[in-house]
């Protein structure tokens, strides 16, 4: 390697090496973090500093005008007596453990059909990612409301069928499979990293198994899973995190209340009303921190268990 | 998804805008302008575009008349108006002048973050000396109230003619209004129901409550009825709920935020008198009327005057002098009262009631408050602290029990535990 004559100018052969690379390294370090302050200051002032008060808030009573006074774990040991807190778990575990899988398994049935080479699948291929860069925004969710509401397109496609259900937004037991339904479209962002994650496995594979005389289903099972399970691996993790999150659509479809009988009463929407509406901040924080705690473990659980089902390249199996 | 760092950006922007504007804005010592240097004050209101405009003329006029005060309008709709309150009186920067409710009064005049109005001037000469105290707590004067209003059952006699129905006269006992109800239910065959479960509604188990002769709460902010009156309350219905007398609670939900009654599904409606406009703008009816609620005592209808909103200005205000101009100015100037008419309820000062015209359906709530007059009680006073979840897990308990989630014990169950548990949280 040639260096440059600055370099060379600027570093006597006599002096030792390592000091040199070690300011050089202090040099680049110093340009690193100049470059990072921007983002380490906001990352501290907007997202650590709120969390630790929210912490320390979720020891307090705090109602937004009065100083806090600490009331130690009341806020956690009052939840479990609320209801309407037990209410919004089940509404969003619920949601968490039947959306989720949908979501996925639609997202790598439609990543599998446009992995095939065919003409126009780059347009497929935007037009099926399109939902999900709009899926989460407000009009969306009035439109989906519109769309399920009474004598919407859906009632009335149905209707054509012979099936009459009516509005799904003003009927309890509908309304789940709505929201299932909202998120199982919006399955863009899976989608593409399924794809990716199929462009990387070898035709050989496949064009081995079929010498062998293995069937679509054979070849799904002992090739694609196999291979792509890394991919699923952490499409699942996203997902599941994702999902527990759900907040604005469920805001707008139920006018910010989690009706019809709390039937989309999810848990962010709940931890949001309790803040907001009744003023009781420190609640609302406990509750937050006990969503964070949550679903830390999950990810945990989900890591765990990824020893038995994920394969990566390498593996002895 | 709440974005946490977008929300706190979003947060963190507006309050570095509003401090660099605030410096760009009012001098110092702002408490008086002229006008070459006038002051500005805020002010914050909820409602629609219709009241948007009628409060861009009011501003325009006042600001004409007030050259030292500039007005600078905000509104949003009246669930969001709290959610954006709760969180400025949080930063502690609530707006000079804020259009109030009954139901959050207490939760800001107890908690310090209102003007105690007495300390500045305000003309409330013309005021009715029984409407007052709904904007007082422990002697002291948050809120001036700008307009009244009171409950009403409404009815389409259009609608009852074309079912050959007799129009009602409004001297009716519960039971007699359940089978008005029933009765237009069972001829309206599907397509008009007889209205909506009145017995969810806070305000007329209020009416109720003081039609037995007890009030809501206590002095001591605790709940002054049983669990057994508020079953009894939810029992005056329970052979009506699922039958064609009452619609559905899913049409309801489906028809959110629109009244079933404005989307023309219903017969009646019992609700405050000022909803008559929207209304009229929602079904497109030609004629709405008004009649007195139903009462099981006929010398007493429980009844009252209620302030449908109130004007409060921040403790905090630095322009004392110009919120009060500006308060004063909204609830007396007979002009305001030219512009609002009937839309934010009657015009509660004399002086500004007396300057209005009042035509068609306008003169129709003036006269309905008119012909009740010889029933109406003292306003209520400003409801406990924590009072606007009450009524809205009122109104929700009831909803679920209309879903058949809960039976009438086991929602009244359900609401104490849920009123006991705030008021223990507030004490």
């Amino acid at each position: 390697m040639t260096q440059s004559p600055t370099l060379s100018r600027r570093s006597t052969p006599s002096a030792p090496p390592l000091p040199r690379k070690s300011r050089q390294r202090g040099a680049d370090a110093r340009a690193g973090y100049t470059f990072l302050l921007p983002w380490l200051l906001g990352f501290i002032a907007l997202t650590v500093g709120p969390m630790i008060s929210s912490l320390y808030l979720s020891f307090t009573n705090y109602n937004l005008f009065d100083p806090p006074k600490w009331i130690g774990l009341d806020n956690y040991t009052a939840m479990f007596q609320d209801e309407r807190f037990l209410q919004s778990v089940g509404v969003t575990v619920g949601y968490v453990v039947f959306g989720t899988p949908l979501k996925l398994a639609a997202a790598l049935a439609v990543a599998m059909l446009l992995n095939s080479a065919r003409k126009g699948q780059g347009f497929y291929r935007s037009a099926f990612y399109a939902p999900s860069l709009i899926g989460a925004s407000v009009s969306i969710a009035i439109v989906w409301k519109a769309m399920f509401g009474d004598s919407g397109p859906v009632d009335q496609g149905l209707s054509f069928f012979g099936i009459n259900l009516g509005g799904w937004v003003g009927n309890p037991s509908m309304t789940m499979p709505m929201f299932i339904l909202l998120t199982v479209w919006q399955f863009g962002a899976p989608m593409v990293i399924f794809l990716a994650g199929l462009k990387q496995i070898p035709a050989d594979l496949y064009e081995a198994a079929s010498m062998d005389g293995a069937g679509p289903v054979r070849k799904f099972f002992n090739i694609t899973w196999p291979m792509l399970s890394p991919v699923v691996f952490f499409n699942l993790l996203m997902e599941t995190i994702h999902a527990f999150q759900i907040f604005s659509s469920a805001y707008i479809i139920s006018n910010g209340e989690g009706g019809p009988a709390g039937s989309t009463l999810f848990y962010t929407l709940y931890l949001y009303l309790r803040g907001f509406s009744d003023f009781r901040m420190g609640y609302a924080s406990a509750m937050a921190w006990l969503l964070l705690i949550v679903v830390g473990l999950i990810t945990l659980v989900i890591f765990r268990t990824s020893k038995s089902w994920v394969h990566y390249s390498g593996d002895a199996k | 998804m709440i974005d946490r760092r977008k929300f706190l950006t979003t947060v963190a922007l507006g309050t570095a805008s509003a401090a660099v504007l605030a410096a760009c804005g009012a001098p110092a010592p702002a408490q008086t302008g002229s006008a070459e240097n006038p002051v500005t004050i805020n002010y914050t209101w909820w409602g629609n575009d219709d009241r948007a405009e009628r409060t861009r003329k009011a501003i325009a006029l006042f600001e004409e008349k007030n050259k030292d005060i500039k007005v600078n309008g905000n509104f949003t709709d009246f669930a969001g108006y709290w959610q954006k309150r709760a969180t400025e009186a949080a930063g502690g920067g609530l707006p000079d002048v804020m259009q109030f409710d009954l139901s959050y009064m207490r939760d800001y005049g107890q908690r310090n973050q209102l003007l105690d109005l007495g300390t500045v001037k305000i003309n409330t000469d013309a005021f009715d000396k029984s409407l007052l105290p709904s904007g007082q707590i422990r002697g002291k004067t948050y809120g001036i109230p700008t307009s009244t209003n009171a409950f009403a059952v409404y009815y389409d006699p259009a609608k009852l003619a074309s079912l050959g129905i007799a129009e009602p006269d409004g001297t009716w006992n519960y039971d007699e209004f359940n089978k008005f109800l029933a009765e237009v239910g069972a001829k309206g065959n599907g397509a008009l129901f007889g209205g909506t479960d009145y017995t969810g509604v806070w305000w007329m188990f209020n009416v109720w409550l003081r039609q037995n002769n007890i009030e809501a709460f206590t002095e001591d902010g605790k709940l002054g009825f049983t669990k057994d009156d508020l079953k009894k309350w939810w029992n005056l219905t329970a052979d009506l709920r699922g039958t064609p007398a009452l619609v559905s609670e899913e049409r309801v939900t489906q028809l959110a935020p629109k009244s079933p009654f404005g989307s023309n599904v219903t017969g009646t409606e019992v609700t405050w008198d000022n909803f008559m406009a929207g209304y009229l703008a929602d079904s497109g009816a030609k004629e709405l009327k008004l009649v007195p609620v139903p009462s099981d005592d006929k010398d007493n209808l429980g009844l009252f005057l209620k302030p449908s909103m109130l004007m409060a200005a921040s403790a905090k205000t630095k322009n004392k002098d110009a919120a009060a101009r500006f308060i004063d100015f909204m609830v007396n100037d007979p002009e305001v009262g030219q512009i609002f008419k009937t839309s934010r309820g009657v015009p509660a000062s004399k002086t500004q009631r007396d300057g209005t015209t009042f035509e068609g359906t306008d003169k129709l709530v003036v006269d309905y408050e008119k012909s009740i007059e010889k029933y109406l009680k003292d306003a209520p006073e400003p409801p406990i602290v924590g009072f606007g979840t009450l009524e809205a897990s009122f109104k929700r308990v009831a909803s679920d029990m209309n879903y058949g989630k809960l039976t009438v014990d086991g929602a009244a169950d359900a609401w104490f535990k849920e009123a006991e548990d705030l008021i223990k949280q507030n004490a």
